[in-house]
């Protein structure tokens, strides 16, 4: 029997769940393997019985907390898709401002009919058995992570910089650029993508678990940033990870 | 010496392009760096760059490789290499040259990577001598910079000409092919060709404070000094940039990705490098160098010790490159050994003479990644996480293994684990083996059943010494897993019983119900040719328990043996080999009779990918079963 699969979505822009849509023919052979039963992104039918859960977006409210652990009981194995689920993302730079400011922003007058709380990961919620890193996926992950766990084994998600992919293509390093990149911190994966495509790592993949935080603000400090921006720099996506820490 | 004027250069590399059996790569422009590229045209072509961002090792030792390819239906395949063109390699500076030279020595060493050899054979590589010198470079200090050999032809900037060294064979037919109005060289050309080689050697900032035929012998009385380490490695990132555009660092990781449909794929290898937290990490969480100081260190330890006692040479070329790549700017060799040398006078050591390494380089033929197809003809689970495989290969060969060697096992798309082979030779067709499950292959395998496809590589290593032991007492012990390994050999020396002295098995596990092989001890209580003592850490109250309860050197007090006839095989998880030895220290045990096997994370198998290696030696090729009086000196063994 082919493993059902059910996809989620919470906090987040649904970018990763799109992502998954527009795999083709990729999506075609998956579908020889696995039975999708839920998508919201690409169809009306829903179903309560799967053995897999993606879940897209971050955990923003208490509410959400009850739907995390309900999906948790149905599933066999929970992934969390896309930075906002599998380390707070963006969102969890909401948590550095204060939340009824926040609040008063996003829904102005209608502030106080809902109620919000920091942005934290999935697995801050429910435990989660493997993580699509990344703003948003990359297929290629994606697949990877799906082929795994077809296989009964553990996605291999490296625990090393994004540098490491970054000399590996031969790529001119966003400081020698006169850029500021966290990619020394960040959890490589992605195929260090978006320096290949001439710009920098912002870190969405979320930090190696070691990261060496002194040695990286020392680096961008040392090529011209203020110790402020050099915070900054960190907080927009490694915001949950570092309090954490 | 040849000379050939600019514009006749530029029509004989247009020409070698337009030569469609042939790949042309060259040094190119990337941004305001530079870079070894496919040429469409002469004119990309830029001889007077300073240095490229990753060495011509790429073409050799591609960043991702196919090793292999797999079909579940019909078993594993050598990658299919039919499509390899011969490819010239214009623009490669002298430092790069002697770093492929390297690279031969390593990829040759014990036995040689066909894959590295298929492409080096069939590469010819034209050099050209430094116009210009990155300012991190320091080849000339490494007597790198300038080179005589290594290369099919040579060039050398003459302003409106080339003067073209030939180097070998290929190099000259390629010349003579491709090239038009090449004529041979003046007496003044070859002066001024000698001059260039001169100024060359004048131009590096960088300088050593000392000779650098000192480099390893500093190595070696800096070992321990904790705090050098510490304060030089602070900043490390883990990033691993200075190893991966390192010319001569060569480690790899191997994996299997399979296609979608999961009924074929490949297995690619990719580089690693020491510097990355995970490099020396195993299943069960152990990490061999779980720091930034050791991780540090070791590199500099494989460049300027290690590789020096295997080959008898510094493994850095002074290309620079590690240096203008480290971030925090804590990689260049040149600052870390100049520190080293005010280090070792303020430790008051005195080097007054280079170390002679006692160079033994051989070579036996190519090495294998196919596996072997082979079949699951008999599981038993024998706890709630360890199983016994019975396995055949299916081409009806025997395993021939030597007993403590170990076997590669692959399960299609998910990898290769080391497991040794748990049976004795004596014991003819299947082989058997106690695996554990941990992880990723491990747990797959525990799900494999009667009459599933593995596949085999090995045996690798060197075992236990059979012939040695005979007529010598054997106190054997194992502790959890240990007793795996250790089986083959107790169960050899069993079916050879006259050959050998007193025999003692001491076998301890955390509790009875992690007890393996439970029915052959039981069996073993009966004979009285063998003493068997086993031992729990602890017993749970409602289980049953006869034996003794402690820690497994709680028994070492409790057997009578004479430390002068018997020799002690140990074999257990990492933790418990410091205090078994001592315990049998304390018994007057001779260091040279304490026989061990250790384990490391492992990938090749063959002393190539580096993970296994713990100081200079490399646990898959020169162990896993080691003398104790042999290891005892290497900080990272034990
Ligand atoms: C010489 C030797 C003999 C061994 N004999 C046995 C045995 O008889 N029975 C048994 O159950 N186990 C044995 N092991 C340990 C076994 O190799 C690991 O448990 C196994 O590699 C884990 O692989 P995995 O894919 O399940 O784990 P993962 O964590 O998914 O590891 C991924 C890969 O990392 C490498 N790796 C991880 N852990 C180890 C390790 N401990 N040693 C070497 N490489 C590792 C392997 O290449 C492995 O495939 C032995 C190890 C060595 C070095
Ligand atoms: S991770 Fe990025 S793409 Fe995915 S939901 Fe969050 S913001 Fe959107
Ligand atoms: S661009 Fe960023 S990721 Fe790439 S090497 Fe430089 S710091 Fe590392
Ligand atoms: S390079 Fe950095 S920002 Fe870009 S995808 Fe990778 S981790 Fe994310
Ligand atoms: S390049 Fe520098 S920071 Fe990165 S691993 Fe090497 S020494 Fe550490
Ligand atoms: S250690 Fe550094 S300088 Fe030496 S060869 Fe490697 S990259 Fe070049
Ligand atoms: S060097 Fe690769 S396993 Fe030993």
């Amino acid at each position: 029997m082919k493993p059902k699969v059910a996809f989620f979505d919470f906090a987040g822009c649904e970018g990763d769940e799109l992502q998954v849509a527009n795999l083709e023919e990729e999506l075609l052979t998956l579908l020889e393997q696995v039975e999708i039963v839920s998508f919201r992104e690409v169809m009306k039918e829903h179903s309560d019985n799967y053995d897999i859960a993606f879940i897209e977006g971050s955990c923003t409210r208490l509410q959400d907390e009850d739907r995390l652990k309900e999906i948790r009981k149905n599933a066999k194995i929970v992934v969390a898709i896309g930075a906002c689920a599998t380390i707070g993302g963006i969102n969890s730079l909401k948590n550095y401002q204060d939340l009824d400011d926040v609040r008063r922003t996003v829904y102005g007058d209608k502030a106080k009919l809902f109620d919000t709380y920091a942005a934290r990961p999935i697995d801050a919620v429910i435990p989660v058995d493997a993580y699509v890193h990344g703003c948003p996926i990359n297929r290629e992950e994606f697949l990877h992570v799906v082929k795994s766990l077809l296989l009964g084994k553990k996605p291999d998600i490296p625990n090393y910089p994004v540098c490491v992919e970054c000399k590996k293509n031969e790529n001119i390093c966003a400081f020698e650029r006169g850029e500021f990149c966290v990619g020394p911190v960040t959890r490589a994966g992605c195929n260090s993508c978006c320096v290949n495509e001439g710009t920098k790592c912002w870190g969405c993949r979320g930090l190696v678990d070691n990261p060496n935080e002194n040695s990286q603000k020392e680096i961008l400090i040392k090529y011209g940033l203020t110790v402020d921006d050099a915070i900054k720099k960190f907080r927009l996506y490694f915001g949950w990870q570092e309090r954490k820490r | 010496m040849r000379i050939i004027l600019k514009e006749d250069f530029e029509k004989f590399v247009n020409s070698l392009i337009k030569d469609e059996s042939l790949s042309v790569i060259g040094v190119k422009s990337k941004g305001n760096k530079f870079a070894f590229g496919h040429l469409d045209s002469a004119s990309e072509l830029r001889l007077d760059y300073d240095v490229t961002i990753l060495p011509p090792k790429k073409y050799f030792f591609p960043q991702r490789e196919t090793l292999v390819t797999y079909n579940v239906a019909n078993g594993f395949a050598a990658k299919d290499s039919s499509d390899l063109k011969p490819t010239v390699i214009l623009g490669v500076h002298p430092y790069d040259i002697v770093a492929l030279l390297h690279m031969d020595e390593i990829f040759r060493e014990t036995k040689s990577d066909p894959y590295y050899f298929e492409k080096r054979k069939a590469s010819i590589i034209i050099g050209v001598n430094i116009q210009n010198m990155s300012e991190r470079c320091f080849a000339p200090q490494m007597g790198c910079a300038i080179i005589d050999h290594g290369y099919d032809l040579m060039l050398t900037d003459l302003g409106n000409r080339y003067a073209i060294n030939i180097g070998s064979q290929k190099g000259e037919q390629l010349l003579d092919k491709y090239a038009k109005n090449v004529t041979d060289a003046l007496a003044r050309d070859v002066q001024m060709v000698g001059q260039k080689k001169q100024e060359i050697m004048n131009m590096s900032q960088l300088k050593f404070n000392f000779p650098t035929e000192l480099i390893p012998e500093m190595l070696n009385k800096t070992y321990d000094q904790s705090g050098f380490w510490e304060k030089h490695s602070e900043k490390c990132l883990a990033c691993g940039s200075c190893v991966l555009v390192c010319p001569t660092c060569y480690c790899f990781d191997v994996k299997d990705d399979p296609h979608l449909s999961l009924e074929h794929g490949e297995r690619v290898r990719t580089w690693d490098g020491c510097l990355l937290e995970d490099f020396a990490k195993i299943a069960s969480g152990e990490n061999f160098r779980p720091t930034r100081p050791t991780r540090y260190r070791h590199r500099y330890f494989k460049k300027g010790k290690y590789l020096f006692d295997r080959f008898g040479f510094v493994s850095c070329v002074g290309c620079g490159r590690c240096s203008s790549n480290c971030l925090p700017d804590i990689a260049n060799p040149v600052n870390l050994f100049n520190d080293m040398y005010s280090e070792v006078l303020n430790m008051g050591v005195v080097i007054d003479a280079p170390a002679e390494p006692e160079v033994n380089i051989k070579s036996e033929g190519d090495i294998n990644y196919v596996p072997k197809l082979a079949t699951i003809i008999n599981k038993v689970p024998m706890t709630a996480n360890e199983m016994l495989f019975e396995i055949k290969l299916d081409d009806g060969s025997t395993l021939n293994q030597v007993p403590g060697q170990f076997i590669q096992v692959s399960v299609f798309g998910v990898g290769e684990a080391p497991i040794s082979v748990s049976s004795s030779p004596t014991k003819k067709g299947a082989f058997q083996l106690c695996v554990r499950k941990i992880g990723n292959v491990t747990t797959r395998l525990h799900m494999l059943n009667v009459g599933d496809k593995v596949g085999i590589r090995g045996p690798f290593g060197h075992g236990f010494d059979t012939e040695f032991l005979k007529g010598k007492d054997l106190l054997f012990v194992a502790g959890g897993l240990g007793i795996a390994p250790l089986r083959s050999l107790f169960n050899y020396v069993l079916d050879n019983r006259a050959d050998y002295g007193r025999v003692t098995l001491l076998y301890g596990c955390k509790e009875p119900r992690e007890l393996l092989f439970g029915d052959e001890m039981v069996a073993l209580e009966k004979r009285d040719d063998v003493e068997y003592k086993p031992t729990v850490d602890w017993c749970p109250e409602n289980e049953l328990w006869t034996g003794n309860i402690g820690v497994i050197t709680t028994l070492i007090p409790q057997v009578n043996f004479d430390p002068e006839s018997t020799y002690a095989i140990v074999v257990g998880p990492p933790i418990m080999y410091k205090f078994v030895i001592a315990d049998l220290k304390k018994r007057n045990v001779p260091d040279d009779h304490i026989i061990l096997s250790l384990e490391r994370r492992m990938k090749c198998g063959v002393g190539k990918c580096g993970h296994c290696q713990i100081n200079q030696i490399y646990v898959c090729r020169d162990g896993p079963v080691f003398n104790y009086s042999k290891i005892k000196g290497v900080p990272e063994a034990l």
